[in-house]
This record gives structure tokens, sequence and C-alpha cells, in this order.
């Protein structure tokens, strides 16, 4: 007797997300099958996509092998943006880290200012992350947004203290949002259905908290394979929107990426498969050399 | 269904100052309150009991039969104020709880025999909750069996699930989707048990405002497939008249949720809507948030 392998068809399909401009945009998302089921049938129009992260600041806690890349430029965001480029990302992630009271408490017009210098020097989309202070985030993503005005930045993160201004800014300056809620599915659906009262849906990216292997990782694996089950298999509207895993930074916060630089890009590079595994649609990583093994995995099939 | 009424409750902190200060008006309010609301006994959750257990048990259970005719469910985890609290039961009172813990077998389960009384015994053992259908089953039946090695025949016997709140991450939907299934064969497995649940467990957790829902779609749920008694709140209008029957038309829209029937949202009214939303959140069929009602 033949075999014949089974084929699902699914109904769901993830929103096709646009971020960015013309011929500076990107689209992540619009996949009817579960992550590289390719022998189901449905597709993945638009295969896993990376950012490199920089910081609006000297970043003061970095090992030197994660510095080395960029140790020309890690004091100007700007020229640091566009060296990312000659490692050809397909977005790039601000992290405005000296904003953060705790930190040095940057005030949101500068903050908005160098985000629209970034913006405009590099020749991708911008993703914009604030330091996650729901305060404070509500001021400098607020201005972010305005200052930017419809360059359709990623702009994040949205939380359920601060969706309501925070949404509106970003809804009324042409941006698109990252709603995050803290490694929890039940809570993650919340912010989708409390955001979609103001804000449309298909202009929304899931970031779950993505934590570093050894650190929880299985925790956000899990959570972005069932984000992605519940949306495809059973059409829950509420989960149907791309995933971005932003795990550079968790990475590199670990000791063992710290004391030296292969197990540094291995520890990043495991981190940042796993999840794309799980189905994250955009990764944001920090070390280019991981980047470089990533594309060099993917393509080895 | 029957109805255990869960108010008197020593996480109120009404009640434990009352026991506590002998006060009986708070207590007996409290149990006239329910019994009038139509419940058909009176449960007395006391807690560990850990001071003076023989002599506060029997002053609460005399201060409630002063007041009703309900029997009552003597709803302890201490065999002492257990058996003080049995032994001056007018009515025959239920046990609350055993369980398949060697503790329970040990201390519990025997002073069901001894005072004659109905025994509530969950399927708890010492490896903890069991978490599928199958092995619940297979635990109960064990601790059963042993039970009636006792002496204790089926028909006194009511049996507990245990649920659990249907917010936890992750499992929550699950584990209210396997006590639907648990309910359903129980009566296959073990012919002439009895059924009870801790009905509120599963909206713990849950925004205050949000759990009656939650708690009277999931009774109604329940019911349909067989349960016997719930501890719940008789004092919740709504839930009462649905158990009773008395709201044919929600129970059908619950019934052909259940089923997996397509139902028509836009033709209902918005408590019809709101039913349907929370029956399909309690048989998994969608995700849980505390936005429910909203989507």
């Amino acid at each position: 007797m033949d075999y014949k392998a089974p084929v699902e068809a699914y109904t769901g399909v993830v929103r096709e997300v646009t971020i960015g401009k013309g011929n500076k945009s990107l689209k992540i998302g619009g996949e009817n099958i579960l992550p590289l089921h390719f022998f189901d049938q449905g597709s993945n129009p638009n295969p896993v996509k990376f950012a490199l992260e920089i910081l609006d600041m000297k970043p003061e806690d970095w090992p030197e092998h994660a510095v080395e890349p960029f140790k020309d430029v890690i004091s100007d965001p700007v020229s640091w943006a566009k060296k990312c480029r000659g490692f050809a990302v397909d977005a790039v992630s601000l992290f405005l880290m000296s904003t953060d009271p705790a930190v040095k408490n940057a005030p949101a017009d500068k903050a908005a200012a160098l985000a629209r210098e970034v913006a405009e020097a590099i020749d991708v989309p911008l993703i914009v992350y604030g330091s996650g202070d729901e305060k404070k985030d509500v001021e400098v993503l607020s201005k972010v947004a305005e200052v930017c005005d419809g360059m359709n930045l990623l702009i994040g993160p949205v939380l359920k203290e601060n969706y309501e201004a925070v949404g509106k800014a970003i809804l009324d300056h042409g941006h698109t949002a990252i709603a995050q809620s803290p490694l929890d599915i039940n809570l993650l659906k919340e912010l989708n259905v409390k955001l979609s009262k103001i804000f449309p849906p298909d202009r929304i990216v899931i970031d779950p908290l993505s934590s570093a292997l050894g650190y929880g990782m299985e925790y956000s694996f899990s959570l972005i394979e069932r984000v992605k089950q519940i949306g495809v298999i059973t059409k829950d509207s509420m989960t149907m929107m791309p995933i971005i895993a932003n795990l550079g930074g968790e990475c590199w916060k670990t000791k063992q990426a710290k004391e030296n630089k292969k197990q540094g890009l291995l520890w990043e590079g495991m981190t940042a498969l796993s999840l794309l595994l799980a189905g994250a649609n955009i990764l944001v990583l920090r070390h280019p050399e991981t980047l470089k093994l990533i594309k060099e995995t993917i393509e080895a099939r | 269904m029957v109805i255990i009424g869960e108010n008197i409750h020593v996480i109120a902190k009404a009640v434990s100052v009352a026991i506590r200060e002998r006060d009986a008006k708070v207590i007996q309010a409290l149990a006239k309150a329910q019994t009038e609301a139509g419940a058909n006994y009176i449960d007395l959750n006391v807690g560990p009991m850990k001071k003076d257990p023989e002599d506060t048990m029997q002053w609460l259970v005399n201060a409630v039969q002063e007041v009703t005719d309900l029997p009552l469910s003597i709803d302890t985890m201490n065999p002492v104020a257990m058996e003080a609290g049995l032994k001056h039961c007018k009515k025959r009172p239920l046990l609350n709880s055993a369980s398949g813990k060697t503790d329970s077998k040990e201390n519990m389960l025997p002073l069901a025999k001894k005072y004659n009384c109905d025994v509530v015994i969950s399927v708890m053992t010492d490896k903890g909750m069991p978490p599928d259908v199958d092995s619940k089953i297979e635990s109960i039946m064990d601790t059963v069996t042993h039970a009636n090695e006792l002496g204790i025949p089926n028909e006194d016997i009511w049996v507990d699930p245990i649920i659990l709140p249907v917010s936890t991450a992750g499992e929550g939907q699950r584990f209210a989707v396997t006590n639907l299934e648990f309910i359903k064969i129980l009566e296959d497995v073990l012919p002439g048990v009895k059924s009870t649940v801790g009905l509120s467990n599963v909206s713990n957790g849950v925004p205050e405002e949000l759990r009656p829902p939650l708690n009277r779609t999931y009774l109604a749920m329940l019911g349909r497939n067989g349960l016997y008694s719930a501890i719940a709140d008789p004092l919740d209008k709504e839930l009462m008249s649905l158990t009773k029957g008395e709201m044919p038309k929600i129970a059908e829209l619950i019934h052909k949720t259940m089923d997996g029937e397509d139902i028509d949202l836009s033709i209902l009214s918005q408590k019809e809507v709101e039913y349907v939303k929370t029956a399909r959140v309690l048989m998994g069929q969608t995700l849980y948030s505390d936005a429910w009602l909203e989507s």
C-alpha cells in the first residue's frame, strides 16, 4: 500500500504587517501554516526577518567582544545604525535606553529627534523601543511618534498600563505598534483585545518577551508556539499577529555570553534559532556575527 | 442539582472574626439567608482549625442548627474538628472532604463509616493532583475501592474532581475541559456514586465582577454532564434560577455551544452572547483572557 503523508490545511492567517514607508518598507507575517511546516497546504510569503539592535547611548555593560564590531561608532547612534546596513539587516532597532528614569532620564524631545535622524539616515525600516518604564514611555514614545510623523516606524513596548495613550499617538501619526505582555498567553490576548478597540489589529506586532537560553527560553518558546497554533489552527483573531523576538539584549546579559565571544555568539544564535523555529517573524539581535551564523544555518538547510 | 451553600467560609474576614469571638449572629444570618435562597446543605468551611477544634466546632454546629433545618457539610482538613462537627449534627451530614492521600484514608474515611454519613472524596492522592481524565479515574477508583472495603457504599460517596482556575496561564482551560469529561463518564465507571465540585474555584483569580458569569455557565455545563451537586453561592439568584431550569433558552445555548454548533451571535441578546462566549472559553474553544466578554 502506498503511503500518503497527511497534509494539513488551516483557515487562520497571520496578519501581514508592513513596517516603514515606500522603498524603505518591509512585510512580516502573512503565513497560514505553522512555522516551517512547508509540507502542509499554505505558505509563508514573508520568511523570517532580522534586525540589529543599537542604543541611544554608549553601552556601559557590554563585553568587549560585543562592542568590537561597532567600536568606531559606538558613541554615535546615527553612524552605528548606518554601519548595521553593512551586515545586510532587514531593519534596525533603536533602544532608547537613556530615557529610562533609572539610567539617565534623558528628555523625550532629545530621544525623538535622534529617532528621526536615525530613521532618515538608513534605507531600512526603523524599530524603536522605549525603556519599558510605563510612565516615561508615554512621554517618550508619544513624542517619537509625533516627530517621526508618517514614517511608519514599529514602536513599542505598548503595555497594558499605557496602551490607551501610547496606542493613540502611534495611530495618530501613522506608525505600527509592538504590544508587549509578560510571558503569559492570557494577558497577551487581553492586551490585543483592548488595544484593538482603539487601534487597527493589522498594525499590531506581538512581543511576548524573549528570554535567553538557560534563563527561561523554553517559556518564550512554548508561548510563541502556542500563539501561532491558536492563530493559525483555531483562527483566534486576537493572536493572529506577527511576532517580534527581541532577544539580543537578553542573551548578552548572561554570564555565559559575557565570558567569551564564541560562547556569546552561540548563546545568542541558539536562542534566536529556537525562537525562529517556534514561529517568531522578526528577530532583534545584537551581534552581527550571530546574524551571519543564523543566515548561513538557514541557507544550508 | 444539590446546592451546598458556600458562604460560611473562614476565608471571609467576617466569618473568621465571628468564629473567634463566638459571635453567633453573623454566622446565623448567613445560614438563614442561604436557607431562604434555596440551598440544600450549609457548608461550614473552617479551614485547619488549629485552636480549640472540639469546642469551636460544637459551638458552630449548634449555632447554625438553631436557625436552619438543613443538613450540614463539615468542611475541614482537621480530623479532630471533623469528628466534633459530625458528632453534633442532627441531620445526616456530609463529611467534606476525604481523599486518596494516606493521611486522609487513615484519619478521615473511617469517620464517615463511624458516623454513617455521606462523604466527599477528591481525586487527590499522595502523588498530588492527577493531571488528566484517565489518571483521575484511576485514582478515584482506587480510593473508592478502599472506602468500600471500610464499609462505605458507593451511594454515600460524592466524588470531587477538583476544579482549578480557568485563568491559570496555559493550563486552566484544559483543566476545565478535563473535569467536564470526568463528570460525564463518572457514572459509567463507578455506578451509584454521586459527584460534587467546589464551583467558585473556576473563577479564582478573575476580576471580582467577572466571576459570576464563569461560575454560572460552568455549573450549567457540568449539570448537563450529570453533576449531582456543587458547593456554590446560593445567594447568586441567576445561578440558582439557571440551576432550577428557569432559564431554558440560555441552557439550550450553552448546550449547543458544548456540542460545537455554529451560533449566530448577531441575533442574540447581550446576556445570551455572554453566556455563549463564556461557554466557548470553558470548552477550550476560544483562548481565555480577562477580556473574554469583550472580544
